[in-house]
């Protein structure tokens, strides 16, 4: 039991440092004006792995909500799981769309593919709403960040700062 | 072994959704002219790379306005979990002290 406990938590503490890797590569890379093209590029693709991992830890949350989505699954889980599709689909396209576009890592690979402006239309639409679906999906699992945060970042924190007091007042 | 199943499931499903968006987009017809003259230069816009991110900063970002679109990403995220977060919390304090009195 404690086992299953240790490794849930040990598995949240992982799904919250690659969630808040993702957050914040995210930001920098939705801003190539601060970045730069480079930066933007690279970092995009390397959150295609994040991605892949961030998926990977909620593989059985995906897999039992898609078994029983026309059973009994209640109203918030339905669109939960919807908006998720959603932002996975949206990523997909934002991803494609970049790389057709892409003027940095592509080239780099020696590859160069025709040049279509409906590709940057599309990267644009897609990012614009990739960051709006972004927000839905973190205020659907708001609860879990407040709760992640307490646990595995305040908390520590307020143990290290108490025991530092601790130790003043000993001294 | 599980794992490199999963993650194959996930390539497959991206690939999917990445190969009916390229046959979408070139079914389209909005591929480049030939000739080797992007459409888009007809409609007035820039070519890839001159327009937004390489030749300087835009007018008006000088002076710290490099944080400009970052502080906005995280403003937009912000408003986005404060609208569903708040109502959710308040009618869920109103369902309790309904329930406690």
């Amino acid at each position: 039991m404690s086992e299953l406990s240790s490794s849930s938590r040990s598995s949240t503490r992982i799904k919250l440092t690659v969630d808040l890797v993702i957050f914040f590569a995210f930001l920098i890379a939705m801003d190539p004006r601060s970045s730069g093209i480079a930066v933007h590029e690279w970092l995009a693709s390397a959150a295609l792995a994040a991605l892949v991992v961030h998926l990977l830890l909620s593989w059985d949350w995906i897999v039992q909500i898609s078994r029983r989505f026309f059973g009994r699954v209640n109203l918030q889980t339905r669109i939960n799981y919807l908006l998720n599709w959603l932002l996975f689909i949206d990523g997909s396209i934002m991803m494609l769309s970049g790389f057709m576009i892409s003027e940095a890592v592509l080239p780099s690979l020696g590859i160069t593919l025709p040049r279509n402006f409906a590709w940057r239309e599309l990267h644009d639409l897609t990012a614009n709403l990739f960051l709006l679906l972004l927000g839905l999906h973190t205020a659907l699992h708001w609860g879990w960040v407040v709760d992640s945060f307490k646990r595995y970042i305040f908390k520590p924190l307020g143990g290290l700062f108490s025991a530092a007091k601790r130790k003043d007042v000993a001294a | 072994m599980k794992t490199l199943w999963r993650i194959l499931v996930i390539l497959v499903v991206m690939g999917l959704v990445m190969g009916v968006t390229y046959a979408v987009v070139n079914a389209g017809g909005s591929v480049s002219l030939p000739g080797g003259e992007p459409r888009f230069e007809e409609r007035g816009r820039p070519p890839f790379g001159e327009e937004r991110f390489e030749g300087g900063r835009p007018e008006g970002r000088e002076g710290g306005g490099w944080m400009f679109g970052i502080v906005k990403n995280v403003g937009v995220i912000a408003v986005v979990v404060t609208l569903i977060v708040l109502p959710k919390s308040v009618a869920r304090k109103r369902r309790r002290s309904a329930a406690a009195g």
